[in-house]
């Protein structure tokens, strides 16, 4: 496996600026906007080096959103009860919302007048659509996974 | 089997007041909960803990998107109260104050009343970042994202500015109580166009990434997790729910988008 360490790091880079403005967002306290920085790093991280092992865009998003929730566990003690919703706000980079708009796109397009080359055009949106549903149960099902295996009472 | 008569029924006094204020602090708590962003199963959880630590001897919370109810009994006294749930938006630190709050309850330190005091105030007083804090915030996450999904440098600047700008409307039109779905497609339309126009005088050769990047901070991220673990714990109605207002949150951003892409010509 080869990494470019360069693009590693502009993954790493944007993913916890991106993380970290979605904290802002959903109101993280200025201590805990550091945390969301580091979860949503480390959720681009694996998914990034994952996908140059040769993973798909799916198997690196699980594995991606496995290891943060983990993290978040594994702190709790220091983190306190933030440790879930850290989890979330690492993952939010890695919310499939483009492929969502490039498929809705598609089913607009499809259903024009007079379509170029429908065929093509079903394909292509049935995969940003196929894209958006297994990227996101990815997610959702890495966080998850970890939430009812590692349990705790405050969960 | 057995019917009854419900004309015949005896209407039963209520002769527990304490316990019509263990129901409506645990609602308003649990309402609370829901329109900050929690799963299901914390909702059901830490309303569970209240009631119970307020003396409920059995309790039954059933949560649907836009309403809660309750079922609390004490002795031979039952009640059933419903309350209605706001927008669901995602505050994280009321959020923890709300489960502070219930730990506080379930270690006996607060009464019903001055929990029911507390939580009424607790929105208020949580503090909050400023406006234009978030806005900013938001528009830099939205370039931020815009990078990872390929988003060229001439485009950073205008995407950042165009997601801020959109941000501080949204806040705008949400204090004037205008439907999430409206506000989703008007703050998509204003978004990408601004972002298209931007890119495009910036010499950008992603313009149609750029478009999509600048409406980012109106995907429902948190929701959508939420709607997956909602019925992955067995809360499949509130689940679904979720999910069909994440489905047409979608519909109505790309369609925001897509009108912003017809007015500047720019291929999807």
């Amino acid at each position: 496996m080869t990494v470019d360490v360069l693009h590693l790091l502009h993954q790493a880079f944007f993913g916890a600026v991106a993380a970290s403005g979605f904290g802002v967002l959903f109101n993280f306290g200025w201590r805990d906007l550091r945390w969301c920085a580091t979860s949503g790093a480390l959720a681009l991280t694996i998914r990034t080096l994952g996908q140059n092992g040769g993973w798909s865009l799916e198997a690196a998003t699980f594995a991606a959103a496995a290891a943060v929730g983990c993290g978040g566990r594994l702190l709790r003690a220091r983190l306190g009860i933030a440790n879930n919703a850290l989890a979330v706000a690492g993952c939010i980079p890695m919310v499939p919302g483009f492929f969502a708009a490039q498929a809705i796109f598609g089913l607009f397009a499809l259903t024009a007048p007079h379509p170029d080359n429908p065929s093509k055009l079903a394909v292509t949106t049935m995969e940003f659509a196929l894209r958006v549903i297994f990227a996101a149960g990815a997610i959702g099902a890495g966080l998850s996974i970890v939430t009812h295996i590692l349990r705790s009472p405050d969960a | 089997m057995n019917i009854v008569d419900s004309t015949k029924a005896t209407p039963v006094p209520l002769n527990d007041p304490e316990l019509e204020q263990i129901a409506m602090t645990t609602l308003l708590i649990g309402r609370q909960l829901m329109e900050s962003g929690a799963r299901a199963e914390v909702v059901h959880e830490d309303c569970s803990i209240v009631a119970h630590g307020f003396g409920a001897e059995h309790v039954d919370l059933r949560s649907g998107y836009a309403s809660v109810d309750i079922t609390v009994s004490r002795g031979a006294n039952t009640i059933t109260r419903t309350m209605e749930v706001g927008p669901h938006g995602v505050d994280h630190r009321v959020s923890h104050a709300l489960r502070d709050l219930v730990r506080r309850v379930q270690q006996g330190n607060l009464t019903p009343s001055e929990a029911l005091a507390k939580a009424t105030g607790l929105k208020r007083d949580t503090p909050h970042f400023a406006p234009s804090l978030v806005a900013l915030a938001a528009g830099i996450a939205c370039a931020a994202f815009g990078r990872l999904l390929g988003l060229d440098w001439p485009a950073f600047l205008p995407v950042a500015a165009a997601g801020a700008i959109g941000q501080a409307v949204r806040q705008l039109m949400q204090r004037r109580l205008v439907n999430v779905f409206v506000i989703a497609a008007c703050i998509a339309f204003l978004s990408s166009s601004l972002a298209g126009l931007g890119s495009h005088w910036a010499g950008s050769a992603t313009v149609n990434v750029a478009m999509v990047a600048s409406v980012l901070m109106l995907v429902p991220g948190v929701p959508a997790f939420n709607a997956q673990s909602d019925i992955m714990e067995g809360h499949p109605t509130l689940g679904a729910a979720r999910g069909v207002c994440v489905i047409m949150l979608l519909t109505f951003i790309a369609i925001g988008v897509l009108l912003a892409q017809v007015l500047l010509g720019v291929q999807p």
